[in-house]
């Protein structure tokens, strides 16, 4: 086995040049007094002290986690039936249905989030036919509602390939005994789909909440110029106002953010399966 | 100034005028006398002519890579990281601040005659005195566009960039979501230079914004605004004069006014940096782009005021001639120029994220 380590070579080399040294640079700038003079390092902890003592900072924050949070429990609530209804369809359908999941994603995220705009916007479609009809102009674009529809739209199919991949394998003769042995629908749901289905909604969880959490183009696009989320002042930081030791250290505060949350999505992970036998 | 979606759509698909260079074969060879057949410009995105770059190529048998930036700091992150472009479209404070960092090299005036048809308006602005480094290429004022309908003409004379705080237009308006366009128009209201770096001014604009804010439930855009106004879902807006043209030429309820107390005047020039691979063929470009064929070109399809005198008259009386915003006004007591000044844009541009985080 010994020779293949060989291998491995490659990745160690890409995955220095490419993840560890520019998560180094971050982490070095976020530590700096800001200057522009490369030779002086001082050592300072100013950038994380400005962010946790300032209320507009650590409310953008409050914000951009209630955001996420709110995408991700939509998507739940949206994507578990969806995923349900493709792992319990007929294997002919399954495959057309996960194709029309992941159809939309062939696409880019920016021109399919512009698209949005003219849905939304207040002399849009919807608005044109709700005006139409007597309801009268709501206003839709630059709101809540908006941003946050974008983001469920744009992630929610990780989330049901995720859950219809966990009960895409799930032996089905499970649920058979269970009802067998006497369990009702809901019960059989509970008791057994729901739970060896669990993996999946963890995985899907994660990868909705960490890119809707750091997302700055769908708040900045459906949210306007006022919508100010985490990711926007992060690319403030290095786009216009310059301060890039800033910019590190909130990057660095949402890294541990994220860290913490996927330590706890895994515990969730490890409890549920240890739970079940250490099955799947 | 700023055009947002081809950029993003730029990204997607990274175009490249692709010229056929085996046409119309022209007199000389371009490598013998350019050293290279192939120009790389970098400018803002729906900047050019719709023929301009393929009559370029035809012309001197080139081809002309485009690449496209949404804000003069997209630009200079871009330069300042080594990408190597023959010729660049900053604008007036930017181009300064490139002067002072060495990122320029001077045109050599002698191999652009055209220099010769610059309207006066835009020749030896503050930010480049003698044009050494830099040839205008479309110019203009910042204003407001109002809806005549909704806006009584004689009141917006009479406030100025105070109309943005009559609430009368709560919720009726749109900002424009830049530090410096948005402070600019703080410091104008309130009677002091756009320039300034007096903490108590620049204090008080931030809460004149603020304020502004609070009041009047605005939205902050920046190229959205030119379809939004022309379809009238606001009543009022701060918009570049260039951007305002196209707006008054699609809807005719919409005019435009430039406040008395001042405004800003820019001006985006063509430059070569200092690491240009190509600067002989950079300067046959620049003077190209100067030709009244090419002006006239760029002008008509953008709709920015030309530099190109001739072409800036023939227009303004002609095509424009009913639109107040094609023609930028000139000698203005209270207009001012973008100076450079890192360090207050960007003192401004943590407050700007403060008022629209707030």
């Amino acid at each position: 086995m010994n020779h293949f380590r060989k291998m491995a070579y490659p990745y160690v080399a890409w995955i220095s040049v490419m993840v560890v040294a520019p998560m180094l640079l971050i982490v070095m700038y976020a530590f700096i007094q800001k200057s522009n003079d490369v030779t002086t390092f001082r050592f300072t902890l100013s950038n994380f002290i400005r962010f946790f003592s300032e209320n507009v900072y650590t409310d953008v924050l409050k914000r951009s986690l209630y955001v996420a949070v709110l995408t991700t429990i939509i998507c739940l609530l949206l994507g578990y039936p969806a995923a349900y209804i493709i792992a319990m369809a007929k294997p002919k359908r399954k495959g057309l249905m996960v194709l029309l999941i992941t159809f939309p994603t062939w696409i880019n995220m920016l021109v399919r989030t512009y698209a949005w705009l003219g849905i939304l916007q207040d002399d849009g479609i919807i608005n044109s036919l709700l005006t139409a009809i007597g309801i009268g102009p709501v206003k839709m674009i630059y709101t809540d509602f908006a941003v946050v529809l974008g983001m469920v739209y744009n992630f929610i199919p990780f989330m049901i390939l995720q859950i219809y991949a966990a009960l895409d394998k799930m032996d089905k003769s499970y649920i058979e005994a269970a009802s067998d042995l006497g369990a009702n629908k809901v019960q059989c749901f509970m008791k057994v789909t729901f739970p060896m289905s669990l993996p999946g909604v963890i995985s899907g969880i994660t990868l909705v909440f960490l890119p809707a959490v750091s997302s700055f183009f769908i708040p900045k696009l459906l949210g306007g110029g006022q919508y100010v989320l985490i990711g926007n002042v992060i690319e403030t930081q290095f786009l216009t106002a310059g301060d890039w030791n800033f910019g590190s250290a909130i990057s660095l505060i949402m890294a541990v953010i994220i860290m913490i949350s996927l330590y706890i999505t895994r515990k969730l992970d490890t409890d549920v399966t240890e739970a079940k036998g250490g099955r799947l | 100034m700023k055009k947002i979606l081809p950029v993003l759509l730029g990204s997607v698909m990274l175009l490249s005028a692709c010229g056929s260079s085996s046409s119309s074969a022209p007199a000389e060879d371009p490598v013998e006398k350019y050293g290279s057949d192939t120009l790389k410009l970098f400018t803002w995105g729906e900047y050019l002519g719709e023929d301009v770059i393929q009559n370029f190529e035809k012309e001197y048998g080139v081809n002309v890579i485009v690449e496209y930036f949404d804000s003069n700091e997209m630009m200079y992150t871009k330069l300042s990281a080594g990408d190597a472009y023959d010729v660049i479209v900053p604008s007036d404070y930017m181009i300064q601040r490139l002067i002072g960092e060495d990122m320029l090299q001077p045109i050599d005036k002698s191999l652009i005659p055209n220099m010769d048809l610059l309207t006066d308006g835009v020749k030896n602005l503050a930010f480049d005195p003698d044009n050494e480094y830099s040839v205008p290429y479309f110019w203009g004022t910042v204003g407001l566009v109002y809806n005549k309908e909704n806006v009584p003409q004689e009141l917006i004379e009479e406030q100025g960039f105070d109309i943005l705080k009559n609430t009368d237009y709560a919720g009726r308006i749109y900002m424009y979501d830049s530090e410096r366009d948005s402070f600019m128009v703080a410091f104008k209201s309130l009677g002091y230079s756009m320039n300034t770096d007096n903490d108590a001014e620049i204090e008080e604009a931030y809460q004149w914004l603020i304020d502004l804010d609070k009041t009047m439930d605005p939205a902050y855009v920046t190229d959205e605004v030119i379809d939004n106004m022309m379809n009238g879902t606001k009543d009022i807006a701060v918009v570049y004069s260039g951007d305002a043209t196209v707006i008054l030429d699609e809807n005719e309820d919409m005019g435009f006014y430039m406040p008395e107390k001042g405004t800003n005047v820019w001006c985006d020039s063509m430059c070569i940096p200092a690491n240009a691979e190509n600067p002989l063929l950079a300067h046959e470009f620049i003077n190209y782009m100067l030709t009244e064929e090419a002006a006239y070109d760029n002008t008509i399809t953008v709709g920015y005021a030309s530099t190109n005198d001739a072409v800036l008259k023939a227009v303004a009386s002609e095509e424009y001639a009913d639109n107040e915003a094609y023609l930028p006004r000139e000698n203005h007591e209270g207009d001012e120029v973008f100076e450079d000044n890192e360090v207050i844009r960007q003192k401004l541009s943590q407050l700007w994220l403060k008022v629209k985080a707030n």
